[in-house]
């Protein structure tokens, strides 16, 4: 079966005299045999940087960015160089557990790996005799490792797979889907307009936007227009901050619709060729006046007049950033919806500081009418179970919408309470932790009680590890090697996550994990490969000069020019390099034959989506619905990233808890005055929910009807004794109500407070 | 012909995340109790009731004029030859003079060795092998500019020649070779 790939895998291995993944001898690159630098992929968020490890005698002993990738250099986060403190801190998990006290009372006996995957192996296999393979979950955090469970789960015949996304940019990723039939990207590094609602880059890290973002923000002839109900760091590297009233973006951007139609101040030319539904837009927006929105955002409408003619002038190098998730409201699939909207009459698609579609190596290929870019062969065969998910998602009923392989976590405490549609008896879950990082954990916790079996995979013995029957340590990041991602954007790219160290404690990816588990449940059969290195070399069809690069460099490009589809100078440098695609130039000398064959019903860029609004009455084209987030509560509690920690994930890590243990919420001077709370005092917040202790941080960075924190803290695991008890998880004031058409849950939430 | 290190501190791409903090404490192993480099976001009161944060980096300036080296018994602080400030820990006999001489509250107690220490632009470490301090390389928005002033043709030259700086508490005369490129937003209107 490995026949063909062994051969290969045994050509490179002879050719060049390294182990995959160990990089024993680097050539050139190598210092000398005991200093060595290491190219990989960081995890210590989702951004997947590029990353490089210095490893002396064995040991990691400093981490920045992979200079390989030109966007990145040498640059990494704070999250990302404290990777070494994740790797040698003796909290980790180093061995896997089985429970032997009551669920979540965290008493446990150390089994080896063998024995923890026979156990799951017979567990897993009397649930699916017992209730049937649907009545297992499997969820994890996108990435390689939700790719492999993903594959794992429908082998084993579930189709109840969820991924983080209700939980996080499902809204902008539904809006896409629904508008443009796939994601498109930003280009911050040639706008000179931006319109920024939320986009927190400067806490909410991402390296090469962060990066090109700074530039923008300290580029006095560029301008950045910031709206949050809180002085963020952005906002205070914005050239006008407007702390917009939490939950009223849509409202802003219907008006500045109004205002560019009103006008005919919009790129007609693109309107009428390239999308479908603007007459519909056109009257629907009819009453949405810049006076109408004055109400809701608490912004004059004169701000709006005047940014939408800026903004209009700058155009089409101007962008209008829906972020990535911003705090979110139910109107949230409607506001993602309008925001790119306004990148359309703006006429900023395919153009240079505006939005594009990622240049994958498929796409360039065909566009070139050549195959010179490698591409993938699949290597997690995803065959869906014909089987109804627990949450429809994909399927039927109010998450239609919500793409099957990603579901709406919120779902899950109700369908497991209620067994309807059926019995749910199991959870397998994988770099994810729900009783931190979504809504209403109490009522999760609650429902879990009543599972049969949950396997947890996890660094740390985490709020969620402590309630499995079977917690495995995982390998962190810097202990695995992986496969290869295609991380194309302006330009076709692909990177590799290669193990720096060998595991510490002989730890196991998740991806090692689930392949022993398929093999011990006999659903492996569609797996072309058994190892790292068989998978790598099945990915990259036997391309050992592709792999070599990967395993040097962490990062492969290859000198393929930027293309804007819609740049007639980037069109034509292109033409040059490949004189084949010259058979695809329309009239104005680009390639404007793709907006009449996107992924969307129509094939063009669907302004109105008739698909949406056959189901969802008055959800086909961004209306002002559903923008409330205050639910009759004085005070709305907004939630967000900051810079040195990631969601569920690092709170505990030595060098981050250092720096932030806690997360006092920001409250507006007058709002303390009017408590009688000082700087430091606890209060309460309060909800038809929960009610929870906090403590205030006094500032006059945020409306006074806005509360703030910053997410992942409050831990309830005394395994993570540093993080433990530290803060406030407002996750738990936050109900399990999903946003309408996306599914998203929605992180905006009114409270009350009061002393304690 | 000796080097004359210094850096830039460019307070509009500087975003206070800290990399440059944690990539300091994981190069030079630092004890969790102490820190050569900070960046303090600092909320500033801007005129007319706006707001504004100020983007301090908090470290050794390695002064020209070295009040820590002028009140050193033992020749323990000393200026190295490429003008970097450096602490020799053998020689220290923890009177903690240098501590309070410093205007910039550069120092710390090491708790492991009980003498001062400081900010040595990685000298030992990262210089030595011909890369720049370790603040430098991970900066996400390369917001910091190293190199050498007496090369005319370094990068920290052109970017000083374009660029409009000024040293952290001028008026001492201490002529710190850390630049400060100020921060020209600012007093945003809420």
């Amino acid at each position: 079966m490995f026949a063909q790939n062994r051969r290969d895998f045994l050509k490179i291995a002879t050719a060049t005299p390294f182990i995959p993944g160990s990089l024993g001898a680097m050539g050139e690159l190598t210092l000398c045999c005991e200093d060595k630098s290491i190219r990989s992929m960081c995890e210590m968020c989702s951004s997947r940087c590029p990353m490089e490890a210095r490893v002396v005698n064995g040991k990691v002993v400093a981490l920045q960015g992979n200079a390989y990738d030109k966007a990145m250099g040498t640059s990494l986060c704070a999250r990302g160089v404290a990777g070494i403190s994740q790797l040698y801190d003796e909290q980790r998990l180093t061995q896997p557990l089985i429970r032997v006290g009551k669920r979540g009372e965290n008493k446990w006996r150390v089994v080896s790996l063998e024995e923890a995957l026979e156990y799951i192996a017979t567990k897993l296999n009397h649930l699916k005799k017992t209730y049937g393979a649907r009545s297992v979950i499997f969820s994890s955090k996108t990435g390689e490792s939700y790719d492999m469970l993903r594959s794992f789960a429908y082998a084993f015949g579930s189709p109840n797979v969820f991924s983080h996304w209700s939980s996080c940019p499902i809204a902008i990723e539904s809006a896409f889907e629904h508008t443009f039939g796939e994601t498109m990207h930003r280009d911050f590094e040639n706008a000179n307009y931006i319109l920024n609602f939320g986009h927190n880059l400067f806490e909410g890290l991402d390296i090469p936007l962060t990066k090109a973002m700074a530039r923008f923000a300290s580029n006095p002839s560029k301008k950045l227009i910031v709206f949050d109900p809180r002085f963020s760091l952005m906002a205070s590297k914005a050239n006008e901050w407007y702390p917009i009233k939490a939950g009223s973006d849509l409202a802003f951007v219907l008006a500045l619709l109004h205002v560019w139609i009103r006008d005919g101040k919009y790129d007609k030319n693109f309107v009428q060729h390239y999308s479908v539904g603007f007459d519909k837009l056109e009257k629907a927006l009819k009453e949405s006046t810049p006076q109408w929105q004055e109400r809701l955002t608490g912004i004059e409408a004169s701000v709006v007049e005047r940014i939408a003619d800026e903004v209009y002038q700058a155009a089409p190098r101007c962008i209008i950033d829906w972020g990535h998730k911003a705090t979110t409201s139910p109107a949230e699939y409607q506001r993602s919806r309008a925001i790119l909207i306004a990148n359309i009459l703006m006429g900023n698609v395919e153009k240079r500081g505006g939005i594009y579609f990622p240049k994958s190596a498929k796409r360039i290929n065909a566009i070139s009418f050549d195959e010179m870019i490698p591409t993938l062969n699949e290597a997690y065969p995803r065959m869906f179970p014909n089987e109804e998910r627990l949450d429809g998602a994909g399927q039927h009923g109010s998450y239609v919408f919500v793409p099957k392989e990603h579901g709406v976590l919120q779902a899950i405490p109700e369908a497991i309470l209620s067994q309807k549609p059926y019995a749910i008896k199991g959870w397998f879950l994988t770099r994810h932790n729900p009783l931190i990082t979504l809504a209403h954990p109490q009522k999760m916790k609650e429902a879990i009680q009543n599972l049969e079996f949950i396997v947890v995979n996890d660094i740390y013995l985490s709020d969620t590890a402590m309630m499995a029957d079977v917690v495995l340590p995982e390998a962190t990041y810097l202990e695995r090697d992986e496969g290869i991602r295609d991380q194309s954007d302006k330009v076709p790219c692909y990177t590799m996550r290669n193990c720096v160290i060998p595991s510490l404690y002989g730890t196991k990816s998740a991806l090692e994990i689930l392949r022993s588990l398929a093999q011990k449940l006999g659903v492996d059969k569609n797996y072309k490969w058994d190892t790292m290195a068989k998978l790598r070399v099945h990915q990259a069809k036997g391309d050992d000069a592709f792999l070599e690069v990967l395993l040097r460099r962490g990062v492969a490009t290859f000198g393929i020019p930027e293309l804007f589809l819609r740049e007639s100078k980037d069109v034509e440098r292109f033409v040059e390099h490949y004189p084949k695609s010259k058979a695809l130039l329309c009239k104005e000398g680009c390639f404007s034959h793709f907006f009449h064959t996107l992924q969307t019903p129509s094939g063009k860029v669907e302004i109105f989506c008739e698909m949406v609004e056959k189901i969802f009455e008055g959800y086909g084209l961004p209306c002002a619905v559903d923008m409330d987030v205050t639910q009759g509560y004085p005070y709305v509690l907004t939630s967000g990233k900051s810079a040195i920690h990631t969601n569920g994930h690092t709170h505990n890590i030595p060098y981050l808890h250092q720096l932030m243990s806690d997360n006092p919420i920001w409250m507006h001077p007058q709002t303390a005055k009017a408590h009688g709370l000082k700087m430091g005092d606890a209060f309460y917040v309060e909800n038809g929910i929960a009610k929870e202790k906090a403590t205030v941080f006094i500032t006059e960075g945020i409306r006074p009807d806005t509360l703030f924190a910053y997410m992942g803290f409050g831990r309830d695991a005394p395994s993570l004794k540093r993080a433990h008890g530290k803060g406030l998880n407002p996750s738990k004031l936050l109900s399990l109500r999903s946003a309408p058409v996306c599914g998203s849950m929605i992180t905006n939430v009114g409270v009350k407070i009061t002393k304690v | 012909m000796a080097k004359k290190y210094a850096m830039i501190h460019d307070s509009n791409l500087c975003i206070g995340c800290q990399a440059c903090n944690v990539a300091c404490r994981s190069e030079n192993q630092l004890p969790e109790s102490v820190y050569r480099l900070q960046v303090w976001i600092k909320p500033e009161e801007y005129p007319n009731g706006t707001l504004g944060y100020e983007y301090h980096r908090q470290s050794c300036v390695h002064c020209e004029n070295t009040p820590c080296v002028n009140v050193c018994p033992t020749h323990a602080s000393f200026k190295n030859e490429d003008g970097i400030v450096l602490v020799d820990v053998d020689l220290c006999v923890g009177c903690l003079y240098c501590v309070a001489a410093c205007p910039y509250q550069a120092r710390y107690v090491d708790p492991v060795t009980k003498a001062p220490n400081k900010c040595t632009f990685c000298y030992e470490s990262r210089l030595s092998r011909g890369e720049e301090p370790a603040c430098v390389t991970v900066c996400p928005t390369e917001a910091l500019v190293f190199g050498d002033l007496n090369d005319p043709q370094s990068k920290i030259n052109t970017v000083l020649s374009e660029r409009v700086t000024y040293q952290q508490k001028e008026r001492l005369g201490t002529n710190p070779k850390m630049f400060i490129v100020p921060n020209h937003k600012g007093g945003i209107k809420s």
